[in-house]
């Protein structure tokens, strides 16, 4: 039976010269798990926000057709009549969250709805969220994991039969997604619940989906079964939706003729063992890798402003980074002072691209204000380029390092992206700034949008013009803050290469990221942090075989990896093509094109 | 079609309230906890942010802007930091709401930077014109018990006739007129699509205020004069005091108010208490 | 004066600081007695030793007021800074009064009555720092529903303090961007300070461009949640209202709290005149 029922929804916002949802239909079934997936605007959200009749009750504009919830016609019944049908969790979760502490923000729904019993149900409703323990808890003092599942609880505590999430795990860390995808599947399962999201993860859509649906232009491209869904690679990659790496792989494989064309594409770890047993698999040493360090090392050092010491010359003498014995703490709301890093030592090298990773909370941000001065050690010191921090001016430091947010809308300052590129060069009085900042609006792409508002802009664009704020100066150091977070495919894409460009210009990168894919493709070493302590160091080999660190710090190695490795436990395959030269097969004909 | 045009209406309006509640409110408890700014015995009566409501006003519903900015302000700086002084902030509170909200009517276009000019610098000099005004009622108020103190009324003047100069040539250009026009054109068509509405025509501008309002306005202004006025006879009751010092009278009169007091409290203790059993 | 404050502004002062005096102001000392108290029996309390000091003006009487203030907002544990400001505002309103009287020829006697004058403003303050600073916002809120406050104001205070890390992080954001990325003018010389208190007024300003912007942002999703969470439904129906307020009880405490109020501030008053009678 249908939850919800969609036939011919047409709406359009007010002044928009186009429909943003096109004669659309859709059934739901009762107890389905979808995703909804699609290209950036092409009505996702829109879409959600009519089935629970903020469109167009609250955010006004024209619509036609029909959408029935639950027996009701969305567009008549009153929201709050609507909410306990239907309840919904936005991306910005955080700003869902109205009430000051956790049992409040649970139950305060159903107080409003003057339900007496309103504590008890909002207790339910974080048990069911796995909250229960931080019923007393302040709102600010949980983690975005946390924060998350509140406002999940809060949309739980009325009892609707479906939930709504908008991309749920944009903001959260992969072990803290997982977290959250399980409860769902336990709602979903166990509680009756029908789940909607909106999720262009195709990892976590084929390993909990029941359905899947490609919205196109405003309209509903096809609904299929999860996996099936996942191998339309074809119109998966014309939305922009990064298909199943697993997926991609075989597909090679089967134009390739080494794969049995009549195997279906498997799209989870666990098809793909059974869909490549018995295709001849030896793990290689990933050449194009190893070119790529070799040649990273073998590049001159005696180019102009390239930094004199490299790492194997003179350990030590002048490194980029330097952490010496150092103590952070937090002041705490309450109580004692909450420890952040409690002696760390580390040591960056010039050149070196690193990367940091580590779960929500273990201190990757903290270290990364730390260099930048933005916070001081109680004890210890952060020297750069051999000078402390406690020494330098914040205008010393933000010529010798510049860091980019996590969240691209925190480095608008100004009105638009040029004013914000031209501002630190013209502060410091840099000469030919307006060249300079020409140069980098070129090569960033950002020429027609140079004139608008930042925040006005799509996510790719917003990150493409804070890493050109962040250049701007031209540091020898450059830290990224989760800079593939929140991106469709052909962003992010086009972010990697971005960040790959920058290895010619900028001397030493450090990115904290969970994306272990641009671990994979940019990293020479990796960090991993947990709890304020450094429980791994080395190349991304290392780190992704020591079983400990990746256990303790919650790290996902990319799909491909796994799959690598399920099919044999000594294959280190970072990426496609690393899978693919794995196979004897493909290997073969590769090598002897290139003999050609 | 209609009540979903209003519910829009009173959502914008809520949101609007919001917005300018938290940021005012944030930018006042800013500037309660930075008081080093109070150059000496000059206490600047114009609000360092006021620029920020304003901003508001001209591009938003002002009355929502106006209300926001007042709630954020007595619950950021008053409330949260405990420094809720009674009475006395209802002055401050009214001056500034009314102000605002005439400024914010003001401006039919907020492209037309002259308009914009002309209402932030009208709103802070009404809003001076105000608080002036109610400072020289309490003076008067209280002139024949400060007399008796050498050198106070003098001092009182002193500061009060400097301050009024400097906070409208000083403070009225630098933190209300030029802010004001630095930030209404840049937020022009920016900040209003991030909330889901059109930016402010001279089609659709607000209402300019009508006869009703102008009364209310007249009739918070004297509330505001005898809530300051009240909260000054404390200050007055200094030398009043003197006379009865040596007797029981100023124990009876703390008595009697207290008395009062409880009484007032008492009967809305009750009041509510048949209130909520209704 | 232009040195101190050029220090003040913005290295001594950090918005983390703030925050953090503010929360713990707000959310830290929710296990003292004065927080478990009823909301309703500190907002009489209030009103008592909030107002009735401003009428009195027997130093003996206000001093023992003061006092019994003093220990109250002890109790509460408030957070220094609320004290230094509260210092501060004292200052402000009559301490300040004092040095100009003294400029202007005043003499010994125009010390009795400022005292009085400052044990008022004393006294009051504290009161209003014990309730406000020491009763957490939800149940402040509350207490203020009972009393009939408009349901807007009691939902803005405890929204208030929601929002407030939020804004505060998302403005220290911003001023470091600006820091980070702008050159403070050197402020070796007079003019050099000038200067740079010109450009972090400017910079102030200025932050608001971005700040108004992002939280324009944020207030849109919150006011839509707000709807789905049916708070405008709620705000005008007598049954929630119930419902919430059904919380409030008065226990033992809140009887021993008023019962001590209530014999101090009667010895309080008696002892002028005991005294009299004495002598």
């Amino acid at each position: 039976m249908s939850i919800i029922s969609i036939k011919d929804l047409t709406f359009t916002y007010p002044g928009a010269h186009d429909a943003t949802l096109r004669h659309l239909d859709l059934e739901v079934e009762e107890g389905d798990f979808l995703a909804i997936m699609g290209a950036n605007g092409c009505g996702k959200s829109t879409l959600c926000k009519a089935m629970n009749g903020l469109i167009p009750q609250f955010i006004a504009g024209d619509m036609t057709g029909s959408l029935v919830v639950s027996g009701l016609e969305a567009r008549d019944t009153p929201i709050g009549e609507l909410a306990q049908h239907v309840g919904y969790v936005y991306q910005d979760f955080e700003n869902q969250l109205v009430r000051p502490t956790v049992l409040d923000e649970a139950s305060f729904a159903s107080l409003n709805y003057a339900q007496p019993d309103y504590l008890e149900r909002g207790m339910a409703a974080l048990e069911l969220c796995g909250l229960a323990d931080k019923a007393q808890d302040y709102v600010w003092a949980l983690s975005g994991g946390q924060k998350h599942l509140l406002a999940l609880a809060g949309a739980l505590a009325l009892e609707p039969e479906v939930i709504i999430l908008d991309e749920p795990i944009a903001q959260l860390d992969p072990y803290h997604a997982r977290q959250t995808y399980e409860v769902l599947r336990d709602l979903n399962e166990h509680h009756g619940k029908t789940i909607i999201v909106i999720e262009h993860h195709t990892d976590f859509i084929a390993d909990y989906c029941k359905h899947a649906v490609l919205m196109v232009n405003g309209a509903v491209s096809w609904k299929l079964p999860a996996r099936k869904a996942l191998r339309q690679l074809d119109d998966l990659a014309a939305s922009d939706i990064y298909p199943p790496q697993i997926a991609s792989a075989a597909r090679e494989l089967k134009s390739a003729g080494i794969m049995d064309r009549c195997i279906e594409l498997p799209t989870t770890v666990d098809e793909g063992v059974r869909a490549f047993a018995g295709l001849g698999f030896t793990p290689q040493a990933h050449s194009s890798r190893g070119d790529a360090m070799a040649g990273r090392l073998a590049r001159p050092s005696d180019a102009p402003g390239a930094e004199p010491a490299r790492p194997s010359e003179a350990p030590g003498a002048e490194l980029a980074v330097a952490f010496r014995d150092v103590h952070v703490q937090y002041r705490s709301v309450k109580g004692a002072p909450h420890t952040v890093f409690d002696g760390l030592d580390l040591a960056i090298q010039p050149g070196e691209k690193v990367a940091l990773v580590g779960s929500n909370g273990a201190g990757k941000t903290t270290l990364m204000k730390l260099m930048c001065g933005l916070i001081k050690p109680a004890s210890g010191e952060v020297r750069l380029g051999g000078v402390a921090t406690r020494a330098m001016s914040p205008e010393d430091i933000s010529g010798a390092i510049s860091l980019v947010y996590q969240n691209p809308e925190q480095m608008f300052i100004k009105d638009t992206v040029r004013a914000d590129v031209e501002f630190a060069m013209r502060a410091r009085g840099v000469e030919g700034w307006q060249e300079r900042a020409q140069e980098l609006i070129d090569r960033f792409r950002l020429g027609d949008l140079a004139d608008r508002d930042g925040r006005l802009m799509s996510g790719g664009q917003m990150r493409r013009a804070s890493l050109a704020i962040g250049i701007a100066l031209n540091p020898p150091i450059l830290l990224l803050d989760e800079p593939t977070a929140n991106l469709d495919i052909a962003t992010r894409r086009e972010i990697v290469r971005t960040i790959a460009d920058l290895r010619g210009v900028t001397d030493t990168v450090v990115i904290a990221t969970h994306d272990m894919q641009l671990v994979c493709q940019f990293a020479d070493r990796v960090i991993v942090l947990n709890q304020g302590e450094v429980i791994g160091d080395g190349t991304p080999e290392e780190i992704f075989h020591n079983e400990a660190v990746v256990e303790a710090s919650g790290i996902c190695p990319p799909e491909i990896y796994a799959m690598g490795a399920a099919l044999d436990a000594r294959a280190t395959c970072f990426d496609i093509e690393d899978f693919l030269m794995c196979f004897d097969g493909y290997r073969e004909l590769a090598l002897a094109a290139i003999s050609e | 079609m209609t009540t979903t045009a209003s519910k829009g209406a009173q959502a914008h309006k809520l949101m609007v309230f919001v917005l300018s509640m938290s940021l005012y409110g944030l930018a006042t408890l800013v500037s309660e906890l930075i008081p080093s700014v109070q150059v000496g015995i000059v206490e600047f009566s114009v609000e360092f942010f006021l620029f920020i409501p304003l901003t508001l006003a001209m591009l938003f519903d002002p009355l929502s802007v106006a209300l926001g900015a007042a709630t954020g302000e007595l619950v950021f700086s008053e409330i949260m930091l405990g420094q809720f002084g009674g009475i006395g902030e209802l002055e401050k509170f009214l001056t500034v709401t009314i102000a605002i909200y005439i400024a914010g009517t003001l401006v039919r276009d907020p492209r037309n930077l002259k308009a914009v000019a002309a209402a932030a610098i009208g709103a802070t000099a009404l809003q001076l014109a105000m608080s002036a005004g109610v400072d020289i009622l309490k003076v008067i108020f209280a002139v024949e018990e400060f007399e008796a103190v050498p050198g106070l009324p003098e001092s009182v003047f002193f500061t009060e006739g400097f301050a009024f100069l400097n906070d409208l040539l000083f403070s009225g250009i630098l933190f209300c007129l030029l802010p004001t026009l630095f930030l209404v054109p840049r937020l022009y068509g920016k900040i209003e699509p991030l909330l889901g509405m059109k930016p402010r025509t001279a089609e659709d501008a607000p209402e300019v205020p009508s006869v009703k309002l102008v009364l209310g306005a007249v009739a918070c202004f004297v509330v505001a004069v005898l809530a300051a006025c009240l909260s000054k006879a404390g200050f007055s009751l200094i030398e009043w005091e003197a006379e009865w010092a040596e007797s029981t009278g100023a124990i009876f009169t703390g008595l009697g108010v207290a008395a009062v007091i409880a009484i007032v409290a008492a009967f809305c203790l009750h009041r509510n208490a048949t209130l909520s059993r209704a | 004066m232009l040195e101190k404050l050029s220090e003040n502004v913005m290295d001594k002062v950090s918005i983390d600081f703030l925050r953090n005096q503010v929360l713990r102001n707000a959310y830290g000392n929710d296990d003292t007695p004065i927080a478990k108290l009823d909301p309703r029996v500190l907002i009489v309390w209030y009103l008592f030793f909030g107002l009735v000091p401003w009428f009195l003006s027997d130093v003996t009487v206000l001093l023992g007021l003061f006092l019994f203030c003093a220990v109250t907002t002890r109790l509460a544990r408030v957070a220094p800074l609320v004290l230094f400001v509260f210092a501060l505002g004292v200052f402000s309103q009559t301490g300040y009064l004092l040095i100009v009287a003294l400029f202007f020829g005043g003499s010994v006697e125009t010390l009795v009555p400022l005292l009085v004058l400052t044990l008022k403003v004393t006294t009051c303050s504290l009161a209003s720092i014990t309730v406000f600073s020491g009763l957490d916002p939800d149940r402040l809120s509350n207490g203020l529903l009972w009393f009939g406050c408009p349901e807007r104001l009691s939902f803005s205070i405890s929204f208030a303090y929601r929002i407030l890390p939020i804004m505060f992080e998302e403005l220290q954001n911003i001023l470091l961007s600006f820091r980070l990325r702008g050159q403070a003018p050197a402020h070796d010389t007079l003019m050099g300070k000038l200067r740079w208190l010109v450009y972090q007024v400017k910079t102030i300003v200025q932050s608001f461009y971005p700040l108004m912007l992002n939280m324009a942002k944020r207030s849109r999703t919150t006011v839509e949640a707000l709807e789905l969470k049916g708070y405008r439904y709620a705000s005008s129906n007598m049954d929630v209202l119930k419902i919430k307020l059904s919380s409030l009880a008065i226990g033992r405490n809140d009887l021993i709290f008023a019962a001590v109020s209530i014999v101090w501030a009667a010895l309080c008053f008696a002892l002028p005149v005991l005294a009299g009678v004495l002598l």
